[in-house]
């Protein structure tokens, strides 16, 4: 009931109303998604500027002056220079699109003013991709654009009616035709570097992995959801356990903070690094982050690849992107799973791996003194100091929880003797605590630990909530061994590369366990499709341009083929289009098909027609011919008469009169001319 | 001059004078012109500026916008193409007019394929005064289009233009037509033209009836209604009688001396000096005398023609009128 109030209320509205209406409409539509990007006075302006509109237009007014608008656009001018001291920044850029476009609507006098504010709906949509480019916000702008190019169409539809609908239907049918022209455009354009440097901002922080470590702070990681890093192996896949990315390493400690060693030197290849079985190949597209940091499996000896990357070593294994951080990364990379490395004899750089900030976690000092005196384990066996700790962990009395409470100053003394309840960032840095108070030098790893494998499309999704920090510890002989100190206290955070999951939430509660493990599934689906989509087309860019060309034989692509065969493809399509256009079609109508083939076929069957006869005289002539035999035919020629010059029934459609022409007794009528001397 | 006018008018002419003159116009790929409009070059230097954008951003969503957009334009172009492309355009003859009085030339739009064309114009080459059609599929449209002739005679249909900037107005697609067709323009009308002299000299001489007819004109009889008479000789209280009777049947006036009153109008007699205005004057006289349903005479320089009534009669005073 209301809808349709609704619907004959609009119904009822002039057509250029309707209009305005609808382009407002659109704009807002398009506009909705910078609103929370946007700052709040300008959110507010451009929301003001378009109710404006829609209450001027929906009661009849007038638009306002010149002067009220340049009195506004001053006003928009100058304020955004206030805020970003500038008119021609990313940021400042975007706004102003956003404000010009609110104001310019409130000057659609002519026919021009309406094309710039389509023009800059345009820009719009496209100053919104530089928030995002996920599917999503791909699927919502397709609306706006075909949106935009309706409103555009219609007017050019002069007349008294207003027809939205065809309108959006033509829109549609250009899109749809004018998509194919797009991905090949899309495909072939010779992809280049930015053609001035553009005055980058810093990039928006994002949650992920960070440079340091203070204890307690990876508890938020855990709740997030989002995506790190997916990855395909090319080649046999592992079994699932013991992913561990290395993020970056953290070896000095203030007591609360753990922060990467300032860098001593630069080394061309992670210390003695000695590989051991079948490498596993695979590809990582890593998401958007601002850190450097080339996340691979531990231990990859050779330089991630891919072109336009340029990735050099740390000496403790990781790799970094020497250029800037950008938007996604993919690149190649092998890794084996069984390695040595760090220096295999004692060096004095190794005592600061043994430091402790004075004055802090006195109780564990003295336990590790105690330790120390209780074992019988030589002093620099390293391993079998590690097992002793780690039974300690494993003994029962502690606990893996989210949850842990907020610690103190001396974080490994609570962990150890007062809370005994932590996660992996309290266990860890309390287990390298007290291996350096033994005399062993010990440093904490971060990263990402397990990645859950999406059956759809066979990529592995890595989290932020897998991110995970672990141990590694110094063993004279042998080098740098890896210790996860959070397996011991929770077997199953580790095993089986089951990542941590939170207990249901109040959501999860309310749809079961079923309900969730279908919620899993969608999800799986929805992150398969995303994954392909950030592959084949947000990273879609000159390497893969090059795949392509080389796939289609070309010995030597470059950018200079990608023209070249663009240039081929486009004219061969206007080519195409311009013959198919030219070629003079015999379209006849319909009804007259239908007509001649009635005639051919009395002709046929003897009866002599003047040249032009109507289908009322043809029925006579059947008539005159077969008499009551006649009465089928005469009945569908009366009704193709009246299929043009009648009222319209169902009857009388060409569809039903071409169906129903097999049914009339042909058979009869040929027996019958047959029967008839030939004249 | 300035030369690229003059090479421009130049072109126009040779343009126009190739142009086959039809009254029945077959739209094809062949006499359907099309160039990129005003906006459709704003349109264009906004997808550079986007591309630049997407370029120097190097926003994959932003080049995927870009060439789209560039697609539905390249369609659009095809799509504005085939709305003129194919279709019939037949101009209904116009009946004759008077000059300076806007003749209202007809354009019968017909759409043999099976999809609707929308955004039709017709207008003159130079004219600002389009008017709109839509043309359903399989169907036709009717426009129609003021005009003003030019001169009095036999006159050739001024040039048409038929134009569609749908579906997005990027680009112009349009038809130049010579309609085939001539149109009779009489002379101007003089709406506050005297009554003719009382009296004029007949062809042989002899003094011809007064034919004076004031508006009192003494009642002579009734007959049926004949075509022409004019409202004023109809018995409208008989009529209304007979409208109750249900016969439907008019009665008209007679005036005494009507039918055998002959008036001869003469280009000499009109007591004008110019001859646009004595053309002018004769023009009105023939209507005024042909309402009144006397008989009358034009005598013209060169050419007289006898005493008669009627519609023809009337149509062939006017045309040696137009062409005198």
């Amino acid at each position: 009931m209301l809808t349709r109030g609704a619907y004959s209320w609009l119904q009822k509205l002039p057509r250029e109303t309707r209009e305005t209406l609808f382009v407002l409409l659109v704009v807002a539509w398009v506009l909705m998604p910078q609103a929370t990007q946007l700052p709040h006075w300008c959110t507010a302006l451009a929301s003001i500027l378009l109710l404006w509109r829609g209450y001027l237009a929906l009661y009849g007014r007038a638009l306002p002056g010149r002067w009220w608008l340049a009195a506004v656009l001053v006003l928009t001018l100058a304020s955004t220079w206030l805020v970003y001291g500038t008119l021609f920044g990313r940021e400042a850029g975007v706004a102003l699109v956003v404000l010009l476009l609110a104001l310019k609507t409130l000057e659609m006098r002519t026919q021009r003013d309406a094309f710039v504010v389509f023009f800059l709906g345009f820009f719009a949509i496209l100053t919104q991709f530089f928030q995002s480019q996920s599917l999503a916000t791909a699927a919502y702008m397709l609306l706006g654009l075909l949106g935009l190019l309706t409103a555009l169409v219609h007017a050019h539809m002069p007349g008294s009616k207003s027809r939205l609908r065809r309108a959006a239907i033509t829109a549609s049918r250009m899109a749809a035709f004018g998509m194919p022209l797009m991905l090949v455009v899309f495909m072939l354009f010779p992809r280049v570097a930015p053609l001035w440097s553009v005055a980058e901002e810093a990039p928006r922080a994002r949650s992920g992995l960070a440079a340091t470590m203070s204890v307690g702070s990876m508890a938020d990681l855990a709740l997030d959801d989002s995506i790190a890093l997916r990855l395909r192996f090319e080649g046999p896949e592992p079994a699932g356990k013991a992913l561990y990315f290395r993020g970056p390493v953290l070896s000095q400690f203030d007591g609360r903070q753990w922060t990467p060693m300032e860098r001593r030197d630069r080394s061309p290849r992670p210390d003695n690094l000695q590989v051991q079985g079948k490498p596993l190949r695979y590809e990582v597209t890593l998401e958007p982050t601002a850190n450097p940091w080339l996340l691979v499996l531990d231990a990859t000896p050779e330089a991630p690849t891919q072109t336009d990357l340029q990735a050099e070593p740390t000496t403790d294994l990781q790799w970094l992107d020497k250029a800037n951080p950008r938007d996604l990364r993919r690149y190649h990379a092998q890794s084996y799973l069984q390695f040595e490395y760090g220096p295999r004899e004692w060096t004095p750089e190794l005592r600061v791996f043994t430091l402790l900030p004075g004055g802090t976690n006195p109780r564990t000092l003295q336990w590790a003194a105690q330790l120390q005196a209780d074992t019988a384990a030589p002093k620099g066996d390293a391993s079998a100091l590690s097992a002793i700790v780690l039974a300690r962990l494993g003994s029962g009395d502690y606990r893996y929880t989210l949850s842990p409470g907020v610690y103190g100053a001396d974080t490994a003394d609570e962990f150890w003797f007062d809370r005994k309840a932590g996660f992996c960032e309290h266990i860890a840095s309390a287990y390298v605590v007290v291996m350096r108070a033994l005399g062993v030098p010990a440093r904490l790893v971060t990263g990402y630990l397990g990645a859950q494998r999406n059956a759809l499309d066979g990529y592995w999704t890595v989290r932020q909530s897998d991110a995970h920090a672990w141990a590694e510890i110094w063993q004279a002989g042998i080098g740098w061994i890896r210790v996860d100190p959070t397996a011991a206290v929770s077997p199953w955070r580790i095993g089986d590369a089951t990542r941590l999951t939170t207990p249901l939430g109040p959501a999860g509660q309310l749809i079961g366990p079923a309900g969730y493990k279908m919620w899993a599934k969608a999800r799986m689906a929805w992150e398969a499709v995303n994954n392909r989509w950030n592959q084949s087309v947000l990273n879609y860019g000159q390497s893969a341009q090059m795949d392509i060309l080389k796939k289609l034989g070309f010995a030597a692509p470059g950018w200079e083929v990608l023209g070249y065969l663009l240039a081929g493809v486009m004219s061969t399509i206007a080519l195409i289009s311009a013959t198919w256009a030219g070629l003079p079609r015999r379209r006849r109508d319909p009804w007259h098909t239908l007509l001649a083939r009635a005639r051919q076929r009395l002709t046929a069957l003897g009866i002599r027609l003047p040249p032009c006869t109507t289908p009322r005289q043809m029925a006579q002539q059947a008539k005159t011919r077969w008499g009551d035999d006649a009465e089928g035919l005469q009945q569908w020629l009366l009704a193709l008469e009246q299929c043009r010059y009648g009222k319209s029934h169902e009857a009388t459609k060409v569809e039903h009169l071409r169906s129903t022409w097999r049914t009339l007794p042909w058979a009869k009528y040929e027996a019958d001319a047959r029967r008839r001397p030939t004249p | 001059m300035n030369p690229l006018t003059w090479a421009g008018a130049g072109f126009r002419r040779w343009w126009q004078a190739r142009l086959r003159p039809t009254d029945f116009h077959q739209l094809t790929q062949r006499n359907v012109y099309i160039l990129p409009t005003g906006p459709g070059l704003m349109l264009a230097a906004t997808l550079l500026v986007l591309l630049l954008a997407s370029i120097n951003f190097q926003l994959n969503l932003g080049y995927a916008l870009t060439f789209l957009l560039a697609g539905c334009s390249v369609v659009g172009m095809h799509m504005g193409h085939a709305t003129l492309r194919g279709l019939h355009l037949q101009l209904v003859p116009p009946p004759a007019q008077f000059l300076d009085v806007a003749a209202t030339l007809t354009v019968r739009i017909h759409n043999p394929s099976p999809r609707p064309r929308y955004g039709l114009g017709i207008a003159l080459p130079s004219g600002t005064d389009w008017s709109w059609a839509e043309v359903p599929a399989l169907g036709s449209a009717e426009l129609k289009l003021n005009w003003v002739a030019p001169h009095r005679g036999m006159v050739t249909l001024p040039l048409l233009k038929a134009e569609t900037r749908f579906p997005m107005g990027a680009f112009r697609v349009w038809t130049l037509w010579q309609p085939a067709s001539t149109m009779w323009v009489y002379p101007r009308l003089e709406p506050s033209a005297p009554e003719w002299p009382a009296v004029q000299v007949g062809e042989s001489g002899g003094a011809a009836v007064v034919a004076r007819l004031a508006a009192d004109a003494e009642l002579d009889g009734l007959r049926g209604y004949r075509r022409g008479d004019a409202p004023k000789h109809i018995v409208w209280k008989k009529a209304a009688q007979a409208m109750e009777t249900g016969s439907g049947a008019l009665i008209s006036r007679e005036s005494r001396g009507t039918p055998t009153a002959e008036v001869w109008l003469d280009l000499a007699n009109t007591g004008l000096a110019d001859k646009e205005g004595r053309l002018s004057r004769l023009c009105t006289w023939v209507c005024r005398a042909e309402s009144r349903g006397l008989r009358y005479g034009l005598r013209l320089p060169g050419r007289n023609i006898a005493a008669a009534s009627g519609a023809e009669h009337q149509r062939q005073c006017l045309e040696a009128l137009a062409l005198c």
